[in-house]
């Protein structure tokens, strides 16, 4: 017998409220691990986007708000200009209710940019050229929308043929539709207007020298901004609001999780009043009832994690095929977010029996044994 | 720890000087002045009527309570100013209670192995010892049992086995036989006497029956919180 067989007895002599008490933390773990996972899969579907077009840097226009506003596609004649430029390319893209899905990512690329010569087609062919009103469809897209080559689809008020299916590698390509640009200008009613240009620099220019280019943007860009890739996401405003949410939805979880544990705890030290009487009678050190109980709360708070990572896994599983999600973006189940997870539910754990374990050690031997 | 001391020895295991003991804001006074002196080795019965203080006595003898006035030393040393009571009753004490006071989801071997983990026992020593003791209690045939298998008199034996867990210097017994049918009460009374012979430790037994101080080499009667005859 070691010390933790101790603790599992404790835990089991009430397997109900046991039970109860680890789908309380698990549904509070899988919480963290769905709204998270989902809010870390979509940075980084961003962040593979832009290693697999190779982009250097994006410029924007913010302007304090969630999503980027349009503005003047006469900009990139400016940016071609500037010194470490090798390319650069416009996009119009936009979130827009398409057909039945709620919420779809549609790109106008510039023809002949290189954010077309990063897809891949996998059925079908490419717009002829950029004046063609024709969209291909990121093959998750064309899951979501249930389209294929022949099909059309409404983008606002116009019916496009569908030409095409393609992979891009990340979902922000795979769950798109993608058209060219002018076509996606006339669409909305944004002639003239981009909201993003993506910029590859020559393959000599350091760092240094990308963010001095950063600041000519700024210069004839005021209202805008200019981004190092590497920055994109973690400087976003969406995304650090999606980050915000997440977070802060798992944390009113946890707190729910952590109410839980203490309860069971507490009533766990008040049932075995008699029993820690009988420890301290044999000369357990006050300590160790501490550690036992506080080892046994831990323990649950570990439990609870490792249920609830399972949970949140297959949560976001479920969540990736529905079709508010599905194609949008690729929810992370990273090592990372499971050790965080399972880490929380122990902390859970661990801060849940603090109070309970205080209590344990108040007791008298005389009047717990009487108890 | 005092191994195999001589019975009658002359050192002092225990000694109280008017010792008091009241609860519920001094409502209740169930010692009003104890004085008595207990040797090293020696096997003393405690008797008197119910409420007379005598598991009072015994509760402040190991440390499980505070007396409220008085002195109270064992082996010279105040018991209410240790600054380890809890050392005290893991190495110096072995309680039996009445009650068994054994913990019901662990076996009779998991039981007595209870009071060595503030030992410096390892894993497997400790159930080697925990083996050995409930064979000195004629108990090798149920150390898989839980308390609920078991009868009064064997959870008995198995509450006297982890009382010696720790090898003690004192076994505290309150009404050890309080709980058991006449002939399970002449056997335990049987077995510690058997196990004072052998291991020479002082043994103080509670009781309110005659038949079983008899058995001690020294009683002291108590009323009313008092030592009246000893």
């Amino acid at each position: 017998m070691t010390f933790l067989t101790i603790v599992v007895r404790g835990l089991i002599r009430r397997p109900v409220r046991t039970g109860l008490t680890l789908v309380g933390i698990s549904i509070g773990i899988a919480a963290v691990v769905a709204l998270v996972g989902m809010a870390w899969g979509y940075e980084k579907s961003m962040v593979k986007h832009l290693d697999v077009m190779d982009i250097d840097v994006v410029v924007s226009n913010m302007s304090g708000g969630i999503l980027p506003k349009a503005y003047d596609a006469s900009l990139l004649d400016k940016i071609v200009k500037l010194p470490r430029v090798a390319e650069a390319t416009s996009v119009l893209m936009q979130m827009l209710s398409v057909e039945d899905a709620p919420m779809m990512m549609v790109s106008g690329r510039q023809w002949g940019g290189f954010t077309w010569s990063q897809i891949k087609l996998i059925e079908g062919r490419m717009p002829r050229d950029g004046t063609e009103s024709a969209v291909v469809l990121g093959r998750l897209a064309a899951e979501v929308l249930k389209k294929k080559v022949g099909d059309t689809v409404q983008i606002e008020t116009r019916e496009i043929p569908v030409v095409g299916i393609v992979d891009g590698q990340a979902v922000v390509d795979n769950g798109a539709i993608i058209l060219s640009l002018p076509v996606m200008q006339e669409a909305t009613g944004n002639e003239g207007k981009v909201n993003f240009i993506d910029i590859r620099v020559t393959p000599d220019t350091t760092k240094e020298e990308t963010n001095q280019l950063c600041k000519q943007i700024k210069d004839i860009f005021p209202e805008g901004r200019a981004m190092v890739a590497s920055e994109v996401v973690s400087t976003s405003q969406g995304f650090r609001i999606a980050r915000a949410m997440s977070w802060s939805t798992s944390l009113l979880a946890i707190v729910v999780g952590v109410l839980g544990v203490m309860n069971t705890m507490l009533m766990t030290v008040f049932e075995r009043t008699h029993e820690i009487g009988i420890l301290l009678a044999v000369g357990w050190k006050r300590r160790r009832v501490v550690y036992m109980v506080l080892c046994e709360s831990a323990l649950l708070g570990l439990l609870g994690g490792i249920t609830g990572v399972t949970l949140g896994a297959i949560g976001l599983k479920i969540l990736e095929t529905t079709p508010a999600i599905h194609g949008l973006l690729e929810p992370d189940l990273s090592a990372k977010l499971v050790l965080i997870s399972v880490a929380i539910a122990v902390a859970v754990g661990v801060v849940s029996g603090l109070y309970p374990a205080w209590r344990s050690s108040r007791l008298s031997p005389s009047l717990a044994l009487h108890g | 720890m005092v191994q195999n001391a001589q019975i009658g020895s002359n050192d002092l295991a225990f000694e109280a000087v008017g010792l008091k003991k009241q609860f519920d804001g001094g409502k209740v006074a169930a010692l009003r002045g104890v004085d008595l002196q207990i040797k090293q080795g020696e096997f003393v019965a405690v008797i008197g009527p119910s409420g007379c203080g005598k598991s009072t006595l015994l509760q402040l003898l190991g440390s499980l309570d505070r007396p409220s006035e008085g002195v109270l030393t064992y082996r010279g040393n105040s018991i209410p100013d240790m600054p380890d009571p809890a050392a005290y009753r893991a190495h110096e004490i072995g309680f039996v209670f009445q009650a068994f006071n054994l913990l019901p989801t662990f076996t009779a071997v998991e039981n007595v192995q209870i009071p060595m983990f503030e030992g410096s026992w390892s894993r497997s020593q400790r159930k080697e010892r925990a083996i050995q003791l409930l064979k000195s209690v004629g108990l090798e045939h149920r150390l898989s049992h839980f308390p609920s298998e078991l009868s009064g008199g064997e959870r008995q034996r198995v509450a006297i086995a982890r009382g010696l867990a720790n090898k003690p210097s004192v076994v505290l017994a309150d009404e050890p036989t309080g709980n058991l049918d006449s002939e399970s009460a002449r056997q335990i009374i049987e077995l510690l006497t058997q196990l004072h012979r052998e291991l020479g430790m002082t043994l103080v037994l509670v009781t309110h029956d005659l038949t079983v101080a008899e058995r001690a080499s020294r009683t002291i009667r108590m009323k009313d919180g008092r030592v009246v005859v000893d």
